[in-house]
């Protein structure tokens, strides 16, 4: 266990995702064991979800509690099965070089960085789940906090796909440049290696701008994860629990995603 | 108590113990005595305006003992999320000096609200009204964000010099901070006690939202 959270630690720090570390076209990670760590991590944060059932005036309902703990691991893993084959396939199509273990790997310690967020942002979560008793804000605020660790976690896909284009291949290369490197060979990339000491997993790489083809891939993805996960979250509802309502493990099929957050948004002041 | 008010000054004048190298627990251990310290006597001298005498007195040891748990809880709850934002934009190394700059930063806002006290007994002397008092109180919170902002800004001086992202990094602080710290004090309501209530530790429905009250009133103004 203490080295798979190592892993993760590795991840957030961008060790794991320096050129250096990249040379071999994959994220040199124990994807099984990071999984746990991101299972735990969602289970953190469905109980800090859960915690706005238990401090009901009309009393506590545990089962919620339990609901939300189980069910936001099973949104993380259930869009990551659910997407992963046209994930591959749009990668393939437009030409990148991740095979299918690349691939994997890459998404899981994205997960990871998206998991890492929402578990850190999950005692804030509680807090306002035991203080207040507004149902519609606390919609809004897991809202936000969900949008804010997938915005990170996208940003370290995005950083660390172009990472993976441009890092310098195993063996000396023969072959053109990639479009997205500057131009210079691959001994400038080696050289930039060592000038930059501790580059955040975050932090675009200096002198190189994104090309084509991961603006593309990157497109794709954010389109059919993001869509698939809303929407995943809406068919796993509810997490929170609305006061008043006796609990239920899923609610019917109604409505979607965003059509649901437009109305709560409303409702807030009305 | 001269030990502690010489600390103080080191605070406010940012000396090297505060955020350098060496000795952290020491320093910590002093950042913690002036919060609980300052802020406990600020909290004491706000929970004076219906008196000391009978029950009210209560309404004194409350608001002393809440003004630095309003400090500290805000600050410990937003650390994870601040611990992890470091990290992931490569500033990590730097994290035992920022967590450092933001407790000093906390403990300097403390002492700028006990060298207000003064200034808020002298308008309770002055003014029996409880609105004005809220009013007043509120304005002294707002000086000693404002002491403590311009503070933390110059602890943060030499690691936005080593790294430009830190600075990124304070306004996030101050973001998920001050969005803590507001229903914080709102759920921690009353500090100052309203002289025809009972005296009480937390109000029966302090259980609500600071925003959706802001919210509402901004709302109904708008419509």
């Amino acid at each position: 266990m203490t080295n798979w959270i190592r892993d993760l630690d590795r991840i957030l720090r961008g060790e794991a995702t320096r050129l250096a570390a990249l040379r071999d076209e994959t994220i040199d990670i124990r994807a099984r064991g990071l999984a746990v760590v991101i299972f735990v991590l969602a289970v953190i944060y469905g109980l800090c979800m859960g915690c706005y059932a238990v401090f009901q005036p009309d009393g506590p309902v545990w089962l919620q509690l339990l609901a939300s703990g189980v069910k936001v691991p099973a949104l993380f893993f259930l869009t990551l099965v659910v997407t992963f084959p046209s994930l591959y396939v749009f990668n393939a199509l437009v030409g990148s070089r991740l095979n299918l273990l690349a691939l994997f790997r890459l998404l899981v310690a994205a997960l990871a960085v998206n998991l890492a967020v929402l578990a850190s942002l999950g005692p804030i979560v509680a807090f306002f789940s035991l203080s207040t008793t507004s149902y519609p804000f606390m919609v809004l605020l897991n809202v936000l906090v969900c949008g804010v660790s997938g915005v990170l976690g996208l940003a370290f896909l995005l950083q660390t796909l172009h990472r993976m284009t441009v890092a310098p291949r195993p063996s000396p290369p023969l072959s053109p440049a990639p479009a997205t490197e500057r131009p210079g060979d691959t001994a400038e990339a080696e050289v930039h290696v060592q000038v930059i000491e501790e580059p955040g997993a975050l932090e675009p790489l200096e002198g190189y701008v994104l090309g084509k083809q991961v603006k593309a891939v990157f497109n794709c993805w954010v389109v059919i994860f993001g869509l698939v996960g809303a929407q995943m979250a809406w068919i796993l509802r509810p997490f929170i629990g609305a006061p008043g309502t006796p609990f239920e493990w899923f609610r019917e099929r109604q409505s979607s995603f965003f059509e649901s957050v437009f109305r709560t948004l409303l409702g807030l002041f009305a | 108590m001269t030990a502690l008010l010489l600390r103080a000054d080191d605070i406010l004048r940012r000396r090297d113990w505060t955020t350098g190298s060496g000795r952290a627990g020491s320093a910590l251990g002093w950042l913690l005595a002036a919060i609980l310290a300052f802020g406990m006597f600020y909290g004491a001298v706000m929970g004076l305006f219906g008196g000391v005498l009978g029950e009210r007195l209560w309404q004194v040891i409350f608001s002393a003992a809440k003004v630095p748990v309003l400090l500290l809880a805000s600050f410990l709850l937003g650390l994870p999320s601040f611990f992890v934002f470091n990290t992931l934009f490569g500033l990590r190394r730097d994290f035992g000096q920022a967590v450092r700059a933001l407790m000093a930063t906390q403990a300097g806002l403390a002492i700028v609200l006990a060298s207000l006290a003064p200034l808020t007994a002298l308008w309770y002397a002055s003014s029996a009204d409880y609105g004005a008092a809220l009013r007043f109180n509120g304005m002294m919170f707002a000086v000693a964000s404002l002491a403590g902002q311009w503070l933390l800004r110059q602890y943060y001086r030499p690691l936005i010099r080593r790294n430009r992202r830190h600075r990124w990094m304070l306004w996030t602080w101050l973001g998920i901070y001050v969005f803590i710290a507001i229903q914080m004090a709102w759920i921690f309501r009353p500090f100052v006690g309203d002289p025809g209530a009972p005296v009480q530790f937390l109000r029966e429905e302090s259980w609500g939202n600071a925003y959706e009250v802001v919210g509402r009133l901004i709302w109904d103004a708008l419509r």
